[in-house]
């Protein structure tokens, strides 16, 4: 519709454009002789007025002098121009061509690189979950719950992070002075956690120093799951300081788990769901054979637990998650991955084993209201025959559970059985 | 005559075309404009203290034996608020002294302001009316000076102060190498 009226409009133009320039070509000499015409005209009615009697003769002979004295004019003028003939159609034809050649370009170079068949998308018109804004982080909310958590637990590592985030956010991107002091402090009790080891690594680039900033970020790339949320915001934001103070921009690290490339990403896809897990089955294997050549590595050993409790096997991945811990212990969101690694090798009922009891305890301890911790510490207690401890665990955890938590009718059976509530 | 009156625009327009291509190609930076200050004695200080209880600033907190970094700073300066970490960096991690002058701006406002993002500030005075910035040459806020020890200016940064300013003249400035 938009289409036709512009072409319309610029029809219109052009045609109001040619009109006076096409309706004024009459050449010099059928002017000259529209001119004699007239002049002739007017000397056969001042003869005819002679002959009447109605101009007296004298008069008659001026005018007729006069006329022709026009002629002689009118010739010579058209005698003058003549010579430009050549020019003249230049010019005549020159300013219709134009007016002609400026649409027809326009409507070819659309042609060429315009799409006239997309459709019009008008902003009005446009369905608001197409560009989804992102969610936008609550600052005063996270400021306000952050600082309750902190008036009852000072050191709670979990409030100081979001209290370290939300200063920052609050303060339009710039790490300030207590943000840093409650970041550091929450990095005492989580050195591996990526949320603080983010921010430390702005302000360390907004305060100068680009390259402790940049090694910080690409530590925390390595030791990420390749399937971690924040590695591509991450990696942009490596690039940009990289590129802000002019250091090179590094390459990925080469982690410590094979990236299958994009031919062999198309080639998995085309496999049989069975052979395709074959296959990664063999990449996360060649990857246990290279750490058990270089078993210092601590982020191979965690990226391998984490694959072998993707793929199911629950058993290797608990083991290497101790093979992690020993090398540097390990932080609650580890913990817990850890011990789900655990638990999930139980029988439905069964106490968990002495190592699985090891990992929860020591989740409990970094989170106590942790509820993975609460129930199966509850089972394990309760196995031993410490009842009431096993009682404490499970109504604690009955307590944090939403009213409609699946979980809950699980719980309350427990209790029961158990001989509380 | 009257032809040279239509030469006139045509002359007009070349001299305005030459000294373009002058200003294009000769180097020049036309935000750049220049410092008086730098090389001379710090100008006069002399300021009340921005945070309550403290002592007023003199002339003397400029000569104290060791290098001193001047920064004239507002709260409702944006370019502040970037350069603030690395003020932050310096007092922490440096121990640079660091004399930090509200320029137009409020005592409540600037105080917050300090303690929302940290006070990196050895020393803090207020400048409320811009009397001192007058003296000082100064152009808006940011603006950085570095004084050494004898009080004499060293380098005068319009503008907020960068990454490379900072590992090119002002670290090296702290260990007395700039001279």
């Amino acid at each position: 519709m938009l289409e036709f009226l512009l072409a319309l409009l610029t029809t219109a133009t052009v045609g109001a454009l040619l009109w006076p320039l096409l309706s004024r070509s009459l050449d010099r000499r059928d002017r000259l002789e529209g001119e004699l015409a007239i002049y002739r005209d007017q000397l056969a009615e001042l003869e005819r007025e002679r002959a009447a009697g109605t101009v007296p003769e004298s008069e008659a002979a001026a005018g007729r002098i006069e006329i022709e004295r026009r002629m002689l004019v009118a010739g010579d003028a058209a005698a003058g121009v003549r010579p430009l003939a050549a020019s003249e159609a230049w010019q005549k034809w020159l300013p219709p061509a134009l007016s002609l050649f400026v649409p027809l370009l326009a409507l070819g170079l659309y042609l060429q690189v315009g799409r006239p068949g997309l459709p019009a998308a008008p902003f009005a018109e446009r369905p608001a979950g197409q560009h989804p804004a992102p969610p936008q982080l609550d600052v005063g909310r996270l400021l306000s719950e952050a600082r309750a958590r902190l008036e009852q637990d000072p050191e709670d590592a979990d409030a100081l992070a979001a209290l370290g985030e939300g200063l920052t956010l609050e303060a339009g991107g710039t790490v300030t002075q207590p943000a840093i002091e409650a970041l550091r402090r929450a990095l005492q009790a989580r050195p591996d956690d990526p949320r603080i080891l983010y921010y430390l690594g702005l302000h360390e680039a907004q305060s100068g120093d680009s390259r402790a900033a940049i090694a910080r970020w690409r530590d925390l790339e390595a030791k990420s799951p390749p399937d971690a949320p924040w590695l591509g915001v991450l990696r942009a934001e490596i690039a940009r300081v990289a590129r802000a103070a002019g250091l090179e921009v590094p390459q990925a690290s080469q982690s410590a788990m094979p990236q299958p490339n994009r031919e062999q990403q198309e080639a998995m896809a085309q496999l049989a769901p069975e052979q395709r897990q074959q296959a990664i089955r063999s990449m996360v294997e060649g990857l246990a054979a290279r750490l058990a050549d270089n078993p210092q590595d601590r982020a191979g050993w965690l990226r391998l637990a984490n694959a072998w409790k993707v793929l199911g096997d629950n058993e290797k991945a608990a083991d290497a998650y101790g093979r992690a811990d020993t090398l540097g212990p390990v932080d609650a969101r580890i913990l817990t991955d850890w011990a789900e690694a655990h638990v999930r090798q139980l029988a439905p009922g069964a106490a968990p084993s002495p190592q699985a009891v090891a990992v929860l305890e020591r989740l409990e301890k970094a989170e106590p209201r942790n509820a993975l911790a609460l129930f199966y510490l509850g089972l394990a207690a309760e196995a031993q025959g410490n009842k009431p401890a096993a009682l404490q665990r499970w109504k604690t955890l009955l307590a944090l559970l939403p009213a409609d938590a699946p979980i809950r009718g699980l719980v309350e059976e427990r209790i029961r059985a158990a001989g509380g509530g | 005559m009257r032809r040279l009156l239509f030469v006139l625009p045509l002359l007009t327009l070349a001299l305005m075309a030459g000294f373009f291509a002058w200003s294009l190609t000769s180097g020049r930076d036309p935000a750049s404009i220049g410092s008086v200050a730098a090389g001379r004695p710090a100008p006069k200080l002399d300021l009340p203290a921005l945070r309550p209880g403290d002592p007023p600033l003199t002339d003397a907190d400029l000569r104290t034996g060791k290098p001193v970094i001047v920064n004239f700073f507002a709260s409702w300066c944006t370019p502040c608020l970037a350069e603030h970490p690395l003020f932050t960096r310096l007092g922490e991690r440096e121990g640079a002294a660091i004399v930090g002058i509200a320029w137009k701006n409020k005592r409540d406002d600037a105080l917050p302001w300090l303690k929302k993002l940290g006070d990196p500030y050895k020393l803090a005075g207020l400048d409320l009316d811009g009397k001192t910035g007058l003296d000082w040459g100064l152009s808006g806020v940011p603006e950085t000076y570095l004084i050494d020890g004898s009080g004499i200016v060293r380098r005068h940064f319009r503008g907020p102060i960068t990454e490379r300013d900072l590992n090119e003249t002002i670290l090296p400035f702290l260990k007395g190498a700039v001279k």
